[in-house]
């Protein structure tokens, strides 16, 4: 079993829900996103396209924040999910110099939005997130919980990533890769998503469509 | 973890409404009492048309409860002095001490007389962005029924931030108030600035992106690449206010630069509009002279006939006849003719001739041959003569659509741009068939459940329209409320909406421009507003805020301290979004691009305890209600179903309240939970209160041919009104002659707008000729500042909102200018820079941000900024072009409305910080 996601960029419409979606559902503090719909523009007037790009964690196979972790934070389960733990990170940043999608974000201090954290945001902000690395887990709780109810991921949302159950355009599935009946497996193994940046031969299991 | 609680959690089913596109049912996660997040509604996935997701705003509300900045018990003003630099110096008091003032004050009013000495209701109320404000009014429109005359004609922002022209003209043609592709039968969209992927909901999002990943194509045209530019195939960028010359000159294209025989839906021009129909010499239809019937000409018989003569199969639509019959001008007025006339076809034949490729190119900066092409795409997909099953019915399948957004259907150019769409759409029979355009709503006819029901036959073969009269003992020369639009705006007909759909910036103009005889402007004696901000969205806000320091005595329902509320003598804290209750319809012909395959009813329900001193605006109004002695007034306007939509009594139920009683906002919504269950089901299904805050909605299946009005038009044997509009000249004519009758010229422009075949004219020119007005050139001012919709925001009332902004950021145009690099370049400005923005009339300035999807001619300012009071949205230092936007009757258009461009000069004020 190995959890991915295709990225479909041309259902992507940059609203960012996904964006809003993952902080509610991590708790995340003011300015910290694990995951945002980049806004690119290609070319130069008037022959210029504007691209939405979703960026996040890619979960790669070969993961370069993992080995570089002093203290071992860094983590890779065997459904190919990376993580960090955070009572072991020391917050040196070594993974998130070697990610090359910029996806590892320094929670130096969880502040919330306002002066006073929120009723909302002290119900929500996760103990002991201060001071470490944090990044997109493909909602591992969500996924773990949901599949302890028999649930499948990608097909019911109480086991699916938020991002993928708040996504209004459809353009973010997840699914086994390893299970050729799942919808990312077969865009995949059809040759429709390809990942990003595949030089570095990391594997990422996260793939977009493009045009 | 031993011991550990297990919190509560509730998953409570709500709706969101917080954009024209709603409502979309959700589920907020209540933890402990404490609401958490919002998560799509699973439970509707089958019902509601984009699986029950919600947007980015909707994952806002959560902390629109918490925001420490809300205002959070009522407040009086101590300040009498009103003004930008004066500190209202509010006072907190009591829900029964405001409820007291403002009801002392509206007893008084009804002292006094409803009326005041120039014939203007004493009490005016102004709802913001429109649409939004009934779905969670509660019960407050009953308690306006129940007071009498209201005046709900001061503007907000109405007319220029709209589709104005397409609202008016849409409904008008083809029941169309709003206008969308019917995108899942779609191939090929030919777009002028509709921007539906940011400002058509989740539903319209939807259905675009299932489309594109079929392979829909959409061509963008538009100045700057928009969100919806940026999912398009193909993106022209054309000139601003230069949409209208390309629309006419893909017209001509069409027309003459094919076999209009072999490209067009020839059927469906002679059988299903008046392109038949014979005009006489001075632009009126010949008619038979006995019934009036407009005539056609049969060349099989060589005569002309009347229109619905069974026996004509094949009406010329082209060529020169010499017939005999009257024509029947403004006014009645009747003359003979005997003479050469022609069908309405022939004079478009004729009028287009001019509006060549090359012509439009010049005035559009974009190329012939784009505009070509374009032509050919357009017929080539249009799939003349197909057909497709819809539910058992065949229907044309017309598979090209053609949107226009805002500020193209809005303003000078409006009536002409969306004439020239609706006309090129009824060229090939793609008008209300599956594939083409349809429209989404009526906010002017009834019934506005259904589009369909709304089909009645009028006059000449066309559909009927509630327009307001302009005959010589017809006219309501009087207005009835300072934007006038009975008086001044035929189209607007005189539904509840009409109101908001008149001229609703002339009241503000008229204050300080006072119009030749005319009723002196007055200022209500109380005014009252909710979910809305002028002194922000309205267009020249200076103005607003000068009107506003003299404004008596106005209640605002009050989020937070906004630019508008400032001004105010009355704060009063609703409960929000999440904390009060309100049943609302869902599914039907609704709104943007909704098409649920369901009708039915949702529950807004409050999710938690709200941290403030709110009260649900329900309760407000029955207890003002009380207050002032209109309760029983009051109860049998909620009996009848004045704001609900829903009779609270009909065949086989009776939930009416009883007079003399004062229900709570939920013994009021259980009846009406239980009335509209049972309308939906002729009583056979009847659910409470309860049942719906378990449940959420309630729902009935709803046919997909509702969808299409094409079935209505042809099961009533109507026509529409397309191409020739001689009843908009008719009415054009005798509004003219009735506004000098009175010595009014000052609406002379306007009247110019009501043409039979509408005429490119100068638009852009239009704008550029303020700089004169205020004694500037307007070579000063070489720039169009443009807005653009912001997903994020519009409509949301939600930017003292940081989570938001947090992630609006990720999306080009928050927050600053955006402007073309290379044009930025030439003018010294790098990313960041602080640069300001001047008109004829006034300045903003903001943070440059650098992009290679804006004309070298443009700049954007997104949404609608530049706040000074409230709180949050203070700090963005976001730019406005309704700060610098001339409020102009020379700017505004026969319907009433504006346009958001603004010729500006742009320059640099000092080096910034890139971003």
């Amino acid at each position: 079993m190995k959890w991915g996601m295709v990225l479909d960029t041309r259902r992507c419409v940059g609203c960012q829900t996904c964006t809003i979606a993952c902080k509610q559902e991590q708790g995340l503090p003011a300015g910290t996103q694990w995951r945002f719909v980049a806004d690119c523009e290609v070319g130069e007037y008037p022959n210029v396209r504007r691209l939405f790009l979703p960026m996040q964690c890619m979960h790669c196979a070969e993961a370069p924040c993992v080995p570089v972790c002093p203290t071992g934070a860094s983590q890779q389960r065997d459904d190919g999910i990376v993580h960090i733990v955070y009572e072991s990170c020391i917050g040196c940043g070594f993974c998130a110099v070697a990610c090359p999608y910029h996806a590892r974000h320094l929670v130096e201090e969880a502040r919330g939005y306002f002066d006073v954290p929120t009723p909302a945001e002290r119900a929500t902000a996760p103990p002991g997130r201060h001071g470490v690395m944090t990044k997109c887990t493909f909602c591992k709780e969500r996924v773990d919980a949901g599949r302890a109810q028999g649930l499948t991921p990608g097909v019911d949302p109480d086991a699916t990533p938020m991002c993928s159950v708040a996504c209004i355009a459809g353009a973010i599935l997840f699914g086994d890769l390893e299970d050729p009946k799942s919808q990312v497996a077969q865009i995949v193994a059809e040759g429709r998503a390809v990942p990003l940046m595949p030089e570095l031969g990391l594997r990422p299991s996260a793939y977009y469509v493009l045009e | 973890m031993g011991g550990t609680v297990q919190p509560t959690i509730e998953k409570v089913p709500t709706y969101c409404y917080q954009c024209v596109a709603g409502p979309d049912l959700l589920k907020v996660i209540v933890r402990d009492g404490v609401a958490v997040g919002v998560e799509p509604n699973a439970d509707v996935a089958a019902e509601h048309p984009a699986c029950g997701k919600v947007c980015v705003r909707a994952y806002g509300l959560v902390q629109k409860v918490y925001n420490p900045a809300r205002i959070k018990t009522p407040l009086v003003r101590t300040n009498p002095r009103k003004a930008r630099g004066e500190d209202p110096g509010w006072t907190p008091v009591s829900w029964d001490a405001a409820l007291d003032l403002l009801a002392g004050k509206l007893r008084a009013l009804r002292a006094t007389g409803l009326v005041d000495s120039a014939g203007y209701p004493r009490l005016a109320v102004t709802f913001g962005s429109g649409g939004i404000a009934p779905a969670y009014l509660g019960t407050f429109a009953a308690l306006l029924a129940a007071w009498g005359p209201v005046d709900q004609g001061i503007g907000s922002g109405q007319g220029v931030k709209c589709y104005h022209s397409e609202h008016l003209y849409g409904e008008f043609w083809h029941r169309a108030f709003t206008v969308a592709a019917d995108v899942p039968r779609c191939n090929f969209v030919l777009s002028f600035g509709y921007n539906g992927d940011a400002s058509g909901g989740v539903t319209g999002v939807w259905r675009h992106a299932e489309a594109r990943a079929r392979g829909l194509r959409w061509v963008q045209c538009e100045p700057h690449l928009s969100v919806t530019g940026a999912c398009a195939t193909e993106w022209v960028p054309i000139r601003p206010k230069t949409d209208t010359a390309v629309l006419l000159a893909l017209l001509h294209a069409v027309l003459l630069e094919h076999d209009w025989r072999a490209v067009c839906d020839v059927p469906f021009l002679e059988n299903m509009t008046s392109s038949p129909y014979l005009v006489g010499p001075a632009g009126w239809y010949l008619r038979d002279p006995g019934t009036g019937k407009p005539l056609v000409w049969d060349p099989a018989r060589g005569y002309a006939v009347p229109f619905d003569d069974p026996a004509c199969r094949r009406p010329a639509l082209d060529g020169e006849y010499i017939a005999a019959g009257v024509e029947i001008g403004a006014d009645g007025a009747r003359r003979s003719v005997s003479e050469r006339v022609r069908p309405a076809f022939q004079l478009l034949l004729e009028h287009v001739r001019p509006y060549t490729p090359e012509w439009a190119a010049e005035i559009a900066d974009v190329p012939a041959a784009t505009i070509r092409a374009l032509a050919d795409d357009y017929l080539r997909e249009a799939t003349v003569g197909a057909t497709i099953e819809i539910d058992g019915a065949t229907y044309p399948h017309r598979p090209v659509a053609v949107l226009l957004g805002k500020s193209v259907t809005n303003g000078w150019g409006g009536y002409e741009s969306c004439w020239a769409r609706t006309t090129l759409t009824a060229l090939v029979g793609a008008l209300e068939v599956p594939g083409g355009i349809l429209g989404t709503t009526v906010r002017l006819n009834r019934p506005a459940q259904n589009r369909l029901d709304s089909v009645r036959p009028g006059p000449d073969g066309f559909m009927e329209q509630p327009l307001n009269p302009t005959g010589k003992d017809t006219w309501k020369g009087a207005p009835h409320i300072r934007n006038a639009y009975r008086t001044l705006v035929p189209l607007a007909a005189d539904s509840p909406w009409s109101a908001a759909l008149g001229p609703a910036h002339l009241p503000w103009l008229f204050l300080e421009n006072p119009p030749e005889h005319w009723p002196a402007p007055t200022l209500p004696d109380v005014w009252i507003i909710y979910r809305t901000n002028p002194a922000i969205s309205n267009w020249e806000t200076g103005r607003i805020e000068r009107a506003l320091e003299r404004f008596p005595f106005v209640a605002a329902f009050a989020y937070t301290q906004d630019e508008t509320n400032w001004y105010a003598d009355l704060l009063l804290p609703e409960a929000t979004d999440l904390e009060s209750l309100q049943l609302y319809r869902v599914g039907g012909t609704k709104y943007i691009e909704q098409y649920w395959q369901h009708a039915g009813w949702a529950l807004r329900q409050p999710v938690l305890a709200s941290p403030c001193d709110t009260r649900d605006l329900t309760d407000v109004a029955t207890d003002l209600a009380a207050r002032v002695g209109i309760l029983d007034e009051y109860l049998a306007a909620v009996n009848r179903g004045a704001g609900t939509t829903v009779s609270l009594t009909g065949e086989g139920w009776d939930h009416a309240i009883p007079p003399g009683t004062r229900p709570t906002a939920a013994e009021i919504w259980d009846r009406v939970c239980r009335a509209a269950t049972a309308s939906l089901t002729g009583g056979r299904d009847v659910r409470d209160l309860e049942w719906f805050r378990r449940n959420g909605a309630y729902f009935v299946p709803f046919d997909m041919r509702n969808y299409f009005l094409h079935g209505a038009m042809v099961a009533r044997g109507l026509r529409y009104e397309l191409p020739y509009q001689e009843r908009v000249t008719r009415m054009g004519e005798e509004l003219g002659a009735r506004l000098h009758e009175r010595g009014i010229t000052w609406w002379d422009v306007q009247l110019d707008e009501y043409q039979a075949l509408p005429k490119w004219k100068d638009f852009p020119g239009i704008w550029r000729g303020t700089a004169a007005a205020h004694g500037r050139e307007s070579a000063e001012f070489p720039f169009w500042l443009l807005t653009s919709r912001s997903m994020q925001y519009s409509w949301g009332s939600n930017v003292s909102l940081p989570i938001l902004a947090d992630v609006a950021r990720n999306v080009k145009g928050h927050f600053g200018l955006m402007l073309n690099r290379g044009a930025a370049e030439r003018l010294g400005i790098a990313e960041g820079d602080l640069v300001e923005i001047e008109s004829p009339t006034g300045r903003t300035r903001g943070r440059a941000i650098l992009r290679e999807g804006v004309r070298p001619d443009v700049v954007v300012a997104l949404q609608q900024f530049g706040h000074w009071a409230t709180p949050f949205a203070r700090e963005l230092g976001m730019p406005s072009l309704n700060e610098v936007a001339s409020m102009d009757l020379a700017l505004t258009d026969a319907t009433g409305s504006g346009a958001d461009l603004v010729p500006v000069a742009v320059r640099r004020l000092d080096a910034g910080h890139a971003r």
